[in-house]
């Protein structure tokens, strides 16, 4: 009770705000940070739940044993079968080798199917989602099977046997995700229509599913079950594999949150620590006021530290608060880019906000307020009794500890929490060493300058232990300011080329020879234009260096299972890169070297190194019953992020042409002609459309959300950064009001002192600044190599920028506070430092 | 009552050892007031500190009401002066976020008086300070600041008060003031006082003053007349 009077009398005095803000900041960052992320994630997982059509999957080749689904259900978990497969349908005198999926009715069983009653349409007002498959009797399909089939909705299917009503058309399947199939168009029927249809037999290539949902517990025991009953032709599907794509970008975007909550923590850490050692020279006199009416130390320290635990409780709650603001706030500005309403947030993001609030109290403040309660009551009666503070070092050591263990904690990787640390070590050597040599040169040449440089300068050296601390403080603020600022943008840059404005957006596969030249006019009456087509030849691996690959290699590689894309072309295409070998111009004396039946060929290195071979390896093809070898000149390297056709197997021309093939290119299609897609379908339905521009719409709009993020920690950093200047220069304020008053008792003019004081702010923001682009250098260089994997390129603008910034906030700030100190009277200055 | 035998203070310098005080021996009783007087650098506040169990003597030993405060710990020292003293100083100590009546009843607070601000306020009242109850420091003048530097001091009810040049900080006319107030709250208390001042006028108004010279108790006399007013 007496703390909480005490504490609030104190609060009301100003003595505690730099503290409390302080405090508060970090715990609003990391809130808002974890917060965010907790969210995020919880989306993710429900939204690949949805790819999934359920929360796990398992796919097989063979039909579902019994066991597996008697045990599903005693583990009370929802099951759904699906089957797979490719067969004719027809339709009249029409037919059509479509990609028939039979699901039993719970399908699916998280996400929903969009359905329309209108072949093509594109606007959702004629949408409607349901969550079960249709009923036995009926099937839906692609819009694209009605023209193949020249057919209407309400007419009749034949599936094998029977003969089915098609009643829907398709619009979106939850779980057909990013695997394309050249197969034809769906035909989703129900499973009990699936035996009377006879179109399995023995031998029949059908793959099985089977989709589960239940509870975390009752799935994660059914799959420690099922784990050791798979064989390798079956697999297991969880949701992070089912995105694996989109969540290492959004890792990347998660790392940079924690990067700028940890950072936002240290800096508000620093200043939590300035404003604390400043709070303890204020409360000397009051503790030896304390102490000489008989309070004992105990009662000091006890005093002190509820008051401190008080305050520190209710920063962070009240950080809690404005940390969930800020990240609602975040939330709502990004509404209409969120897929799914976010979940809310579980209960660690909580925890983590509390525990960085009362592990900065034990980090940052509670060691500058250590040595209070031992301070020796004789301090009423004399200025000169010696007061024993916690060592600076001893000061640093624990609030690095603190800081790693935070860092350690948020980021849960040591690579991220080393590099951050790194560049504050360096920094602090980056600032210690050669700020003293800077600061000495500083002075002898202003020792030449007129006298208001030569006081400012000298005032530096004069205090240079001091200067050196807060050079560090600046310095280390700034660098991470800098850094932050510059890790950022360049982050930003590299997704922005990514995903160019107008990179392609459609695929056009399956596009036979006779059509070409009529999709091509179609194109150009449209007004697009495609990246140029790609001709391309169904073929599989045969035999490597004569050898048929091993019935282990088959197994683990699915490029040896099935026919590869085969495409030539004379010029290397755009995004890939010859990592080994010669692309085709370089080659000599190939033909009489291998015979004039051999191909050159060029391959990728992913694949290269899956199936074993190198440079010189010789590969048998098998293209439509023929075969032909091939020895491997190059290997390629492939930017997958262009949006253009790629190909693991490229030729040179000449070889390829003689077998049948197809045509592909990729094109962007703005959204107001996104109709054409449905004028090219019902004229060339065979031809498959990827549309990815659904994907690139996505994938855009969890950049942007990210963006939005970094843009808002950007703001909290910089405010911490703020608070840390604020602290710096309060620590250092009582000796500065105290000359100035002694100048000014002297008869020096007020605007005299100003100038003074702001040149030397100013060249401490100099240096700092200066010294920060070092330190900022350094901690780019690290950050990049490591974590984003980006090539490093020194950073100009950081040495242009950082000493001018840091000249002019800091002497800005310099010139404010002092201000103060310059119209106050001398006398009320020199009588009372209780500042 | 204060005993203090054979008091040796010495610190350790760069230049060797330095004695501040010197075999002082000293003793003051129940209701006197007492003067410390002597030139700056003679060791007066040093001797204060001792007497009051602020600092503890290199040798020698310290009876406040009998007990030897100098075989006490820090701890032991400290209850004795919750239980026995008051300190009035030479720049008023008041805590710079606390109101007038909130630095009178922060002493009686911390031993859990329940009427605290009560006593607060008559005291307060006492020292001509009704109108400025809630203004804080920085609002009142140097001789307002020491009025409730002394309401303070006598709020608690000490049976000792030490006072350290009380109006050394003050004009002659607000010393004046002060003082009369210091006596006058000392007379009605009946407290033991010890003062520690350069001033004649003021020391000449105690019961007794001793002076002290390079660490040595020069002279030990009685003033004549108006002792403690």
């Amino acid at each position: 009770m007496m703390a909480w009077k005490l504490l609030w009398r104190s609060w009301r005095g100003g003595q505690l705000a730099l503290i409390f803000w302080s405090l508060v900041m970090a715990v609003v960052v990391v809130t808002a940070v974890a917060l965010l992320a907790d969210r995020v994630e919880k989306a993710l997982v429900k939204e690949s739940s949805h790819l999934l059509a359920a929360d796990a999957q398992v796919r097989t080749s063979r039909a579902i044993p019994d066991n597996w689904l008697q045990r599903a259900d005693d583990e009370r978990l929802e099951t759904v079968q699906m089957a797979l497969f490719a067969s004719m349908v027809y339709s009249g005198d029409n037919n059509h080798l479509a990609a028939v999926k039979a699901v039993q009715s719970g399908y699916p069983l998280r996400g929903l199917l969009t359905l329309a009653e209108r072949p093509f349409v594109t606007t959702p007002e004629f949408f409607e989602s349901v969550n079960h498959g249709p009923p036995a009797g009926e099937v839906w399909v692609d819009s694209r099977l009605l023209p193949i089939l020249k057919m209407e909705l309400g007419d009749s299917l034949e599936v094998g046997e029977v003969t089915l009503r098609v009643t829907k058309v398709i619009v979106e399947e939850p779980d057909r995700g990013g695997s394309f199939s050249l197969f034809g168009a769906r035909v989703l029927m129900n499973w009990q229509d699936l035996n009377a249809s006879g179109v399995i037999q023995p031998g029949s290539r059908v793959d099985y599913r089977l989709l589960l949902a239940g509870e975390d517990s009752d799935l994660a025991n059914y799959l420690a079950w099922l784990e050791p009953q798979l064989n390798s032709h079956d697999r297991l599907l969880s949701p992070d594999e089912a995105q694996a794509g989109i969540a290492d970008t959004l890792i990347q975007g998660r790392r940079f949150l924690i990067l700028a909550g940890s950072l936002g923590v240290v800096l508000a850490g620093i200043a939590l620590a300035l404003a604390s050692r400043h709070y303890a020279v204020g409360q000397t006199a009051a503790v030896a006021l304390l102490k000489s009416w008989g309070l004992s130390a105990r009662r000091v320290r006890s005093l002190y530290w509820q008051q401190t635990f008080w305050l520190a409780l209710a920063g962070s709650l009240l950080g809690l608060a404005i940390g969930w603001l800020v990240h609602e706030s975040l939330v709502f500005l990004v509404r209409e880019l969120l897929p799914v309403n976010l979940p809310q947030a579980g209960w660690r993001p909580w925890l983590v906000g509390l525990a960085t609030g009362m592990l900065c109290l034990v980090g940052f403040a509670l060691p500058a307020l250590w040595h209070l309660p031992s301070l020796s009551p004789l301090a009423v009666l004399r200025q000169d009794v010696p007061v024993h503070p916690v060592s600076a070092m001893k000061r640093l050591v624990i609030g690095l500890l603190v800081i790693l263990l935070m860092l350690l904690w948020y980021s849960q990787s040591v690579a991220l929490t080393l590099a951050i640390l790194a560049g504050l070590v360096v920094t602090s050597l980056a600032v210690m060493g050669p700020g003293w040599l800077l600061l000495n040169l500083a002075r002898r040449l202003g020792s030449r300058a007129g006298s208001v440089w030569r006081l400012a300068l000298a005032n530096l050296w004069r205090r240079r232990g001091q200067t050196l601390v807060l050079l560090t403080g600046f310095a280390g603020a700034m660098a991470i300011l800098m850094t932050l600022v510059m890790v950022r943008t360049t982050l930003m840059e590299q997704w922005r080329w990514q995903l160019a404005e107008d990179a392609p957006n459609h695929f056009l596969v399956n596009v036979a020879p006779h059509e070409l030249d009529g999709v091509e006019r179609l194109l150009a009456d449209n007004q697009l234009s495609s990246v140029g087509w790609y001709a391309m030849v169904r073929g599989r691996i045969t035999l490597i260096d004569g050898q048929p690959p091993s019935d282990e290699l088959v197994e683990q590689n699915n490029a040896l299972r099935r026919e590869l894309n085969l495409s030539w072309s004379d010029q290397l295409p755009e995004g890939n890169r010859v990592e080994e070998g010669q692309w085709w111009e370089g080659l000599t004396n190939f033909a009489e070297r291998h015979g004039e039946n051999v191909a050159p060929v060029s391959i990728e290195e992913d694949l290269a190194s899956e199936i074993g071979v190198t440079l010189g390896s010789r590969l048998t093809f098998s293209v439509g019953g023929l075969t032909f070898d091939a020895v491997i000149t190059s290997i390629r390297s492939l930017n997958w992020d262009t949006m253009t056709p790629n190909f693991y197997v490229l030729f040179p021309k000449g070889y390829l042409e003689k077998y049948p093939r197809i045509f592909m290119t990729s094109l962007y299609l703005p959204p107001e002609q996104k109709p054409f897609v449905n004028t090219l379908l019902s004229q060339y339905p065979t031809v498959l459309v990827i549309e990815l521009d659904m994907v690139i719409e996505r994938i855009r709009s969890m950049v942007t959300q990210v963006t939005h993020g970094l843009e808002l920690m950007t703001l909290l950093i910089l405010g911490c950064g703020v608070l840390v200047m604020l602290a710096a220069v309060k620590l250092s304020m009582a000796e500065r009001l105290q000359e100035s008053a002694i100048l000014r008792t002297l008869g020096s003019t007020a605007r005299r002192i100003l100038t003074v004081q702001s040149v030397e702010f100013g060249a401490l923001g100099a240096l700092a600044g200066l010294l920060a682009a070092v330190g900022a250098e350094l901690a780019l260089f690290l950050l990049q190599r490591r974590m984003f994997e980006a090539p490093f390129g020194l950073h100009v603008e950081l040495w242009l920028w950082g000493p001018l910034t840091g000249a002019l906030v800091i002497g800005a700030l310099g010139v404010l506070y002092t201000r103060k100190a310059v119209r106050r009277p001398p006398l009320q200055v020199l009588g009372n430092l209780d500042i | 009552m204060i005993e203090a035998n054979h008091i040796i203070k010495e610190v350790t310098t760069s230049e060797g050892v330095l004695r501040i005080l010197d075999d002082i021996n000293l003793t003051v009783i129940d209701g006197e007031a007492l003067a410390i007087i002597g030139p700056s650098g003679s060791g007066k506040s040093t001797l204060l500190g001792i007497l009051a169990g602020l600092d503890t003597p290199s040798a020698g030993v310290v009876r406040v009401n009998g007990e030897d405060i100098t075989a006490m710990t820090e701890e032991g020292r400290a209850a004795m002066r919750a239980r026995y003293v008051g300190f009035v100083f030479q720049s008023f100590h008041l805590l710079p976020s606390l109101t007038a009546l909130e630095n009178v009843s922060l002493p009686l607070e911390l031993r859990g008086d329940s009427s605290a601000t009560e006593i607060a306020h008559s005291y307060l009242d006492r020292v001509g300070l009704t109108a400025r109850l809630s203004h804080y420091p920085r609002q009142l003048s140097g001789g307002e600041q020491q009025r409730v530097a002394l309401a303070r001091a006598f709020a608690s009810r000490p049976r000792i008060l030490f006072a350290d040049e009380p109006t050394g900080n003050l004009d002659t006319v607000t010393g004046k003031t002060i003082n009369d107030l210091l006596f006058q709250l000392n007379r009605e208390e009946g407290t033991t006082l010890v003062l520690v001042t350069h001033e004649a006028t003021l020391a000449s108004r105690c019961h007794r003053r001793v002076t002290l010279k390079g660490g040595l108790l020069v002279e030990n006399d009685t003033v004549l007349s108006g002792t403690a007013e």
